[in-house]
């Protein structure tokens, strides 16, 4: 029988893991509870959900802590009028997804083509280990180079190496206006005028192929610069301004929200979830790589990040163990993301890196019970 | 303690007579780093030919027990590259090559001692640069860049080391040979290449670093302004960041540093200004135009005694000189003098400058101030005459300063690292439990502890038995975190 506790301090979360034995669920809003391994049995489910709000925002530093249980969502609109947000737009966002389980899943948007995702704009941490002990690092600064950055080691750990409590993030300005420039085209065309844009000096912000057959061109700008910066983007590689909007606080456009909003990159997010009755991968490639590798697997839907080279693809699930054997041969990385089926011929993750010793250690010292997430990592044996 | 002369054979038997040295004339040469304070004569130095010969090398120290302690261009500020007195010095002097540039994917393969301005130049007509760039970085090396996660004067937009990584190659303490990362910002797993930069060396050795190139911006504007007070410049900088401007780099000199780096390369800066702001814009022509326009307004508004657009290359390097200069500068000021590096939230810049110079006044000692205005970092210069006998008294100085940015909700640390230098100030940053699970890390890493020991973490050894009486964090006494 799984119990489920959901603390709302700290000091509740390190009770709750030491008065529970056996393993251990650490459980955000859920959005990505399909993504990686399939977890194996638990008899507790930790809630983070109840680690809710900002600690603290400090609007002049550009720096927020925050609860890890609050949907970045939440924060976004919290920081919206002050003219600053998380420079971070992964599709989950808008379905409720936490701070913490972001950080957790080293999940990334289309602007990770600038901004990184989540482990270059998280400053500070505080963690739970499930022997109680509690480890903060980094702190409230943007730039800081004292002790081990264990906050990093808790991006993409998939709550396998303690609970996420408490985040610091950097803030970005909310850019004055944005603007889309779509070109209807096929995948390698996608990629020639992806060249194009990346080796001028135009500085977009995101650079997405869509298996609609579109590439989508995002500019985040000052008001002022806007219309030249997509008059310029538009002679280089053609197609038209789907999107232009003002976003200072005084303007018409302004919905006082987000940067990301727009028919065009909804219809992005939506890509990313796939489709109905197929698996969902997460591939990553040098960019070049990345249009032959698409065309070698049997691909359903598709949104390519053309600088980035991370796309996600759906494909049916009896291709998947196939699927990773070719990306790792592309010297690219893969994890399974939703899937309809599990079982040991729908592996969650390819070969694994060559440093998995040094995972395995890294679990041995921060849960050495091996009490959180089981099988996240399966079929790596990390724990 | 000598090495055992076994255990010495075996490391030496690793590698060509020529890539080992261990007369003590030449190994004297390796005592410091850039922190000279500190010195230990390392037993052997080995300078491996390749990476192999490094794996090798760890291999031998690992089986024998030996420490190493990893060396780049020895240009580190705070002891990370102090030798162990029992323990050898693998240098990565001859691991220099740039074994690939990839335009396409905006990425080059170099060795770890390939300086960091080499990448910049090896890549520039490709319109592409490698955007970290510390003050010397015409002769730091990316293995170091890497082991330190060294920022820049550029890295408020731009980022640090860690930012601009995509994979390193590592030899493990135990001298097997991995990679952390990848080819994309896709993680296999928890962030080992994230925990690995920035380590110090205590955690293995760079063998090969895979950097992130971006394109050269079309444009770039700086400015230098004058302002009656360090307040005001710091009033500016804030308004600046309240534009929503995220500038390419923001830098603050005070009338001391003004005075010192005038004195050495008569950059154009005003002697006598109580304040001076270098500004620095860069993107797209339109987007930096409509920025610098109100960048200028602000200064204006605040009441900028003189107003300097660079409107050259040449104009723009000038002051760019001045303010790097700085640093060395002080030394003709100055006989002796300390560098410090503490980080407080950019917001509380004017009252830490207070408080340093109240320190400074009673302490009779004068401080000179150049600071990353934009992310709050600073590099204050403890200015002393070791003839006279202020060495102890400006060490106070300097280490008090730094555990004040700590009490101010700051860092220890914002690129020069923790290495021998502040490893016993670090509980004054973290807690006990903090630091038994950075431990933990260290441990995974290199169980037998060989790799760089006594660097960041504090020991018993190195600074003494700390008092068992519990000190509230700083912040916990602010009301920031919560303590069990």
């Amino acid at each position: 029988m799984r119990t489920i506790v959901k603390p709302t301090s700290l000091a509740e979360a390190r009770e709750a893991l030491l008065d529970s034995a056996g393993p251990v669920a650490v459980v955000g809003a859920g959005t990505a509870a399909s993504w990686a391994g399939h977890l194996g049995p638990v008899e507790t489910e930790l809630s983070t959900t109840g680690l809710r709000g900002v600690v603290t925002h400090n609007p002049g530093d550009m720096t927020v802590a925050v609860r890890a249980g609050t949907p970045l969502r939440e924060l976004q609109e919290e920081l919206a009028p002050h003219g600053q947000h998380v420079a971070f737009d992964a599709a989950r966002v808008a379905e409720g997804a936490t701070v913490g389980g972001l950080v957790a899943t080293a999940d990334a948007g289309p602007s990770a083509l600038v901004h990184g995702s989540l482990r270059d704009l998280v400053i500070g941490t505080t963690t739970l280990l499930s022997d109680g002990a509690v480890v903060r690092s980094g702190g409230h600064v943007i730039k800081n180079v004292a002790g081990f950055d264990v906050s990093k080691l808790l991006h993409g750990s998939y709550g396998t190496l303690g609970v996420l409590c408490e985040v610091v993030l950097r803030l970005h300005p909310v850019p004055g206006a944005v603007g889309t420039v779509a070109v209807a085209c096929d995948l390698p065309e996608a990629a020639r005028l992806a060249r194009e844009v990346l080796s001028s000096q135009l500085e977009p912000t995101a650079v997405e192929w869509l298996s609609s057959g579109r590439l989508l061109v995002r500019i985040d700008s000052t008001a002022e610069a806007l219309p030249a910066r997509l008059e310029r983007l538009t002679a280089l590689i053609g197609g038209r301004i789907v999107d232009d909007r003002d976003l200072r606080p005084d303007s018409d456009d302004s919905d006082g929200s987000s940067v990301t909003g727009g028919d065009h990159w909804s219809e992005h997010a939506a890509l990313t979830r796939g489709t109905a009755g197929e698996a969902v991968l997460r591939i990553g490639a040098k960019p070049s790589l990345l249009p032959g590798l698409l065309g070698r697997l049997p691909v359903g839907t598709v949104t390519a990040g053309l600088g980035t080279g991370v796309a996600t693809v759906s494909l049916p699930v009896g291709e998947v163990a196939a699927a990773h054997t070719t990306v790792h041969a592309a010297g690219g990385t893969s994890v399974l993301r939703t899937r309809p089926v599990t079982g040991p011929d729908v592996p969650a993750w390819g070969p694994p890196p060559s440093a998995l010793a040094v995972l395995r250690a890294v679990k041995q010292q921060f849960d050495p019970h091996s009490r959180l997430g089981p099988g996240r990592f399966d079929p790596w044996e990390i724990s | 303690m000598a090495l055992d002369s076994i255990a010495r054979a075996a490391i030496t038997a690793t590698l060509a007579p020529d890539e080992v040295v261990d007369d003590p004339v030449r190994t004297r040469a390796y005592e410091c780093d850039g922190l000279t304070g500190y010195r230990v004569r390392p037993e052997i130095v080995l300078i491996p030919r390749d990476a192999a010969g490094v794996a090798r090398a760890v291999a031998a120290c690992h089986r024998n027990g030996v420490p190493f302690v990893a060396r780049g261009a020895g240009t580190g500020l705070s002891g990370g590259a102090l030798p162990v007195a029992d323990g050898v010095v693998i240098s990565l002097a001859r691991l220099r090559s740039i074994r690939e540039v990839d335009v396409e994917n905006r990425r080059a393969v170099v060795d770890p001692g390939v300086t960091n301005l080499e990448i910049t130049a090896a890549v520039a007509r490709h319109g592409l640069y490698y955007a970290p760039d510390p003050s010397s970085q015409q002769v730091c090396t990316i293995g170091g860049n890497v082991a330190e996660n060294s920022g820049g004067a550029h890295c408020l937009k731009y980022g640090f080391t860690t930012n601009h990584v995509y994979s390193c190659e590592v030899v493990l303490p135990d001298g097997t040979l991995v990679t952390l990362g990848g080819d994309t910002g896709e993680q296999q797993g928890p962030d080992l290449r994230g925990v690995f930069l920035g380590s110090e060396g205590t955690l293995g050795i760079t063998v090969s670093v895979t950097v992130k190139l971006l394109r050269t911006p079309e444009t770039v504007r700086t400015l230098l302004a004058d302002f009656p007070s360090i307040a005001v410049a710091g009033e500016v900088v804030s308004d600046i960041v309240a534009a929503g401007i995220v500038p390419a780099a923001v830098e603050m000199m005070d009338t001391l540093a003004i005075e010192a780096a005038e004195e050495a390369v008569h950059a154009g800066y005003t002697v006598g200004t109580p304040a001076a702001l270098v500004v620095e814009l860069d993107g797209p022509i339109e987007q930096c135009d409509s920025e610098f326009a109100r960048v200028e307004a602000i200064c204006d508004a605040h009441g900028c005694t003189r107003l300097h657009i660079a409107g050259s290359p040449e104009e723009r390097a000038r002051i760019w000189k001045g303010r790097k200069a700085a640093f060395a500068a002080v030394g003709r000021i100055s006989p002796d003098y300390f560098v410090q590096d503490g980080v407080v939230p950019r917001t509380r810049l004017a009252e830490v400058l207070q408080r340093i110079a109240d320190m400074g006044s009673e302490a009779g000692l004068r401080v000179a101030n150049v600071f990353h205005a934009g992310d709050g970092n600073l590099h204050p210069l403890v200015l002393y005459s070791a003839a006279k006998g202020e060495t102890e008294r400006a060490e106070q100085l300097s280490g008090a300063i730094a555990e004040l940015c700590v009490e101010l909700g700051g860092s220890l640390s914002g690129e020069h690292g923790i290495g021998t230098d502040k490893a016993c100030s670090m509980p004054k940053q973290f807690g006990e439990e903090d630091l038994a699970v950075m431990g933990r890390v260290r441990e995974a890493f290199d169980p037998t502890g060989i790799c760089n020991p006594g660097k960041v973490l504090p020991t018993p050894r190195l600074c003494g038995e700390r008092p068992g009486r519990y000190r509230a964090h700083p912040l916990e006494e602010a009301g920031v975190i919560e303590r069990l």
